[in-house]
């Protein structure tokens, strides 16, 4: 096999396609193409050559972002889709499906390659069944260890009984977690104690009060919501669910995700109108979601009942009225519509403007306190700066995105990178810091939401002067939707947390044949142990709060 | 000030007991029972209802509210529902040091008010007992409360206790030493350990200013010791930045995470009490005892004023300022804390000799 030596360059010439290229760079690697709705080339290649094939298309083409692995059984195979991206530039983007058989599902691990495919590989072995050689931890991830079975697998049955029980397969309390012989100690943080954001249970293994080890137990929150996508019709069933999966304030984010993805497989237009009020809720839904990471981040470091943390949730307050306005919901708002949203602003429509712009005002002067506040105490840079250093290479190889990748310099925002919505049409900026510390990513969230402030008035300014007789909120959607059978995508939008992607394989029917969810908590996450081995405790529960994660995201 | 009847001797005449052993025995029962009461009246108003208005008033909320004019009504129901609650004791915890931890930790800091002049209430003059190394008796009892929390944490025989009882070894052997040596440095000015002489000296005019004068209390004599002093204090009492002991979100709540219903009430008593014996000390030390304008008679309302503005201080500091990490603060303490106080007690020590 020739991969290695491969020297291609990315540069794509003319009148060659990126597919081309890819087979160029791959060689006899590549069994066929398939199609696939928006990647450049989709290949399938051998179960035993994943690795070559992954580090040949990072390194000869420049594609060092694995977005996502999404596995799936058909009646006759198994099948890992590495989803694969480029942090420079998303739209680059290529498949490689990799089949496995049906007796055998035995496929190779891509862990050595992308760090994130760890984490993937486990939920992807844990749904579907899928297993992965080389791989260096292969546990299930969201279910218990002694699960029966496959959800998402073809011939899983539901109603056969699971008999867990916490002391029958992993006693966190049992005696063997004490070893006499080592100076370390093995301590369990979570799943409930104050500084887990939700029900995370992370293993640690501390050397006096510095951190040995972490490992991150997570699927506490384990709702089956791609299982539950799947059963839904693609017109109005789905859209409820994203609202849950991160669910403080950032629903209009995650619907915006679904509604891209299917509106990309169904071939749906969006007006202009409606494109304009999206960005305008993701928006603010974004400010409400960075506004909570700030204040639950104040608790982790100052601890409970601080001003900061009240005052954030005092001004989230003002965006969440401002939602209900527009949505009827604070929280689960079920705004969006494939083709557009739910319905028009409300009316009086000069009073809702009159709010948001009242609120706009306010901001500066809010985000100037928080500056003083938390920025600029200096016991809090002592703590924050230099802490929970996350290197930029070692980043990407996880996956990270967000204002977690951006806070470690790394300019990727889907917003700008692979526009969508009315982003491209606007005036404001990526916000990137290279200090790649949590204090780093602090100021990445402040700073966003004064750019997200700016992208509101813009839309503000934009709805207010629009024609009335050009209110269309929703395009002509069939009742029905029924995609073409194996039709494919994966999109992704910039969610508050980072980039959440959909990938959906329609079956011919009304309902997704398969819905994987990327959620960006989950790749986020897997950075903890590189952030906090070697540091001291607080520090580690610094480093989980700047990662700023939803566990209903993480576990879906 | 010094050659006022202390409080057991005044209840002693006042009720007739005879001038025996017993009797003074049990007239500095009562005494002892009275300021006592106070001081634990005192913890009752601040733990269930003052601390959560004051923090309530920073944080932009509201707070108790619900029972009686203020919210006060939420002292006895708190009270009541704090006691009620059920006792659970974990299946490994080392008894009895698991039980004794508590009363430790609480019973110190009442040890401490014995010596504290308090000033006059009418005609009374509140202070238990004058010994004349009372400064060291004070700084000894306060600390025992150390013990108290290596017991509860090492007990408890859980890691987050230990972890906690560690630091709160840590912390206090770092703050103690800075602590002693700037109440030390007090000492070089009054030549004496007994407190209400402490107070005695500095009841003298430092200077006029436009016919308002300042009275020589050690926080003007001497700022410097003043902030060294109350920053010590708060880790002493640990309140933010130094709440590393407790530590809520790191280690859950450090040695008191195993404790509940009384048990747990009385951990909060004695830190509670100790931030008022922290504000008693201060108040002492720095601020003039229980000098205040006004006859000597209302004296103990201003000691009481006091020791509420120390309280209200950690409460601002818990609100605003981050804690610092435990590697952190052993810095501060070994390296800031210790070489400051000591450079403080020998500037203060030469300025002694040179005016002396």
């Amino acid at each position: 096999m020739s991969v290695e030596e491969t020297e291609e360059t990315p540069e794509i010439e003319a009148g060659v396609t990126v597919e081309d290229e890819v087979l160029d760079t791959l060689g006899d690697t590549v069994q066929t193409t398939e199609e696939h709705l928006n990647a450049d080339a989709s290949v399938v290649v051998r179960p035993d050559q994943v690795q070559d094939t992954l580090s040949a298309l990072r390194d000869d083409m420049g594609y060092d972002h694995l977005s996502c692995v999404t596995a799936q059984e058909y009646e006759d195979r198994y099948e890992s889709i590495y989803h694969m991206k480029q942090y420079d530039d998303p739209t680059q983007e290529v498949s490689v499906v990799v089949p496995a058989s049906k007796d055998e599902p035995i496929s190779q691990s891509a862990e050595p390659v992308f760090r994130t495919a760890d984490w993937h590989e486990r939920e992807a072995y844990d749904l579907v069944g899928i297993n992965y050689e080389d791989h260096p931890d292969p546990r299930r991830i969201l279910l218990p260890e002694t699960w029966q079975g496959h959800p998402l697998g073809q011939d899983y049955d539901q109603d056969s009984p699971q008999i867990v029980t916490l002391s029958e397969w992993d006693n966190p309390l049992r005696d063997d977690h004490v070893d006499d012989e080592a100076d370390t100690m093995f301590l369990n943080i979570g799943p409930h104690h104050p500084a887990t954001h939700g029900v995370l249970h992370v293993k640690t293994v501390l050397d006096g009060e510095t951190v040995a080890d972490v490992d991150p137990d997570i699927g506490y929150l384990h709702r089956c919501e791609e299982q539950m996508c799947q059963n839904g019709t693609y017109r109005h069933q789905i859209m409820p669910y994203p609202d849950r999966w991160d669910y403080v304030s950032a629903g209009i984010l995650n619907e915006w995700a679904y509604a891209r993805a299917a509106e990309d497989l169904a071939d749906i237009e969006v007006p202009e109108y409606a494109q304009v009020i999206r960005t305008m809720s993701a928006e603010l839904c974004r400010i409400a979601a960075h506004m909570l990471a700030l204040g639950t981040f104040a608790l982790d470091v100052f601890g409970d009942f601080t001003a900061t943390f009240q005052y954030a949730f005092r001004d989230r307050e003002v965006i969440q009225n401002i939602l209900e306005d527009l949505t009827g919901q604070r929280m689960m708002f079920n705004y969006f519509r494939l083709g557009g949203v739910a319905w028009d602003l409300p009316e009086p429509r000069e009073e809702f403007f009159e709010k948001t712009r009242d609120f706009l005002e306010e901001l500066p002067a809010k985000l100037e306190e928080y500056h003083d506040l938390i920025t600029g105490n200096e016991i809090f840079q002592l703590r924050c700066v230099d802490t929970g250093i996350l290197e930029p290479e070692v980043a990407k190889s996880y996956g990270a995105t967000g204002p977690v990748a951006r806070a470690s310099g790394i300019d990727y925002d889907l917003r700008r990178d692979d526009p969508y919505g009315y982003y491209d049409e606007l005036d404001w900026d990526v916000v990137t810091e290279d200090g790649c510390d949590n204090f780093s990513r602090v100021i990445v969230r402040m700073q966003e939401v004064e750019e997200s402030a700016k992208i509101i008035e813009q839309c503000v300014d934009l709805l207010e002067e629009w024609p009335e007789d050009d209110r269309t909120i929703q395009s002509n959607v069939p009742r029905t939707l029924k995609p073409d059978a194996d039709a494919e995508t994966y999109r992704a939008v910039e969610a508050a947390k980072g980039e959440l992607g959909i990938y959906i394989r329609s079956d011919g029917t009304d309902k997704p044949g398969r819905f994987k969810i990327r959620s960006p908590c989950f790749s986020n996450l897997q950075t903890l142990g590189e952030m906090s081995e070697g540091e001291y405790i607080p520090d580690l529960i610094a480093s989980l709060g700047s990662l700023d994660i939803v566990l209903g995201e993480v576990d879906r | 000030m010094a050659t006022e009847q202390l409080l057991p001797e005044t209840i002693r005449t006042a009720v007739g007991l005879p001038d025996t052993v017993l009797g003074q025995g049990i007239a500095a029962f009562v005494g002892a029972f009275l300021v006592g009461s106070v001081m634990l009246a005192y913890t009752g108003v601040a733990g269930p209802w003052a601390k959560r208005k004051i923090t309530a008033a920073f944080t932009d909320r509201i707070a108790a509210n619900r029972i009686g004019p203020f919210g006060l009504g939420t002292i006895p129901a708190d009270a009541l529902r704090l006691l009620s609650k059920e006792l659970i004791i974990p299946e490994d915890v080392d008894r009895p040091a698991y039980d004794l931890g508590p009363l430790i930790v609480a019973g110190s800091a009442l040890l401490g008010f014995a010596v504290i002049p308090m000033g006059g209430l009418g005609p009374l003059n509140i202070q238990l007992a004058d010994p004349e190394s009372g400064l060291v008796y004070v700084f000894a009892v306060a600390s025992i409360a150390t013990l108290g929390l290596t017991m509860a944490g090492y007990a408890s025989s859980n890691k987050y206790s230990m972890l906690g009882a560690l630091r709160a070894i840590a912390q206090n052997v770092a703050y103690e030493i800075p602590l002693v040596l700037t109440g030390a440095s007090v000492v070089l000015f009054t030549q004496s350990l007994q407190m209400s002489e402490i107070v005695a000296v500095q009841q003298e005019t430092l200077v006029t200013i436009a016919g308002v004068s300042i009275p020589s209390w050690f926080a003007f004599v001497n700022p410097f010791a003043f902030a060294l002093f109350m920053i010590a204090n708060l880790a002493e009492v640990g309140r933010n930045p130094f709440d590393i002991p407790e530590a809520p979100t790191e280690i859950v709540a450090g040695y008191q995470t195993e404790y509940s219903s009384v048990y747990f009430v009385l951990i909060y008593l004695g830190e509670f009490l100790h931030i008022f014996l922290g504000g008693a000390i201060i108040a002492t030390l720095f601020l003039g005892g229980a000098a205040g304008p006004g006859p000597e008679s209302i004296g103990f309302l201003w000691f009481t004023a006091k020791i509420w503005g120390v309280f209200l201080f950690t409460q601002w500091a818990r609100s605003a300022v981050p804690r610092v990490r435990i590697d952190q603060l052993i810095e501060i303490g070994w390296k800031g804390m210790l070489v400051l106080s000591f450079a403080n007690l020998l500037l203060t020590a030469l300025l002694v000799g040179v005016i002396a």
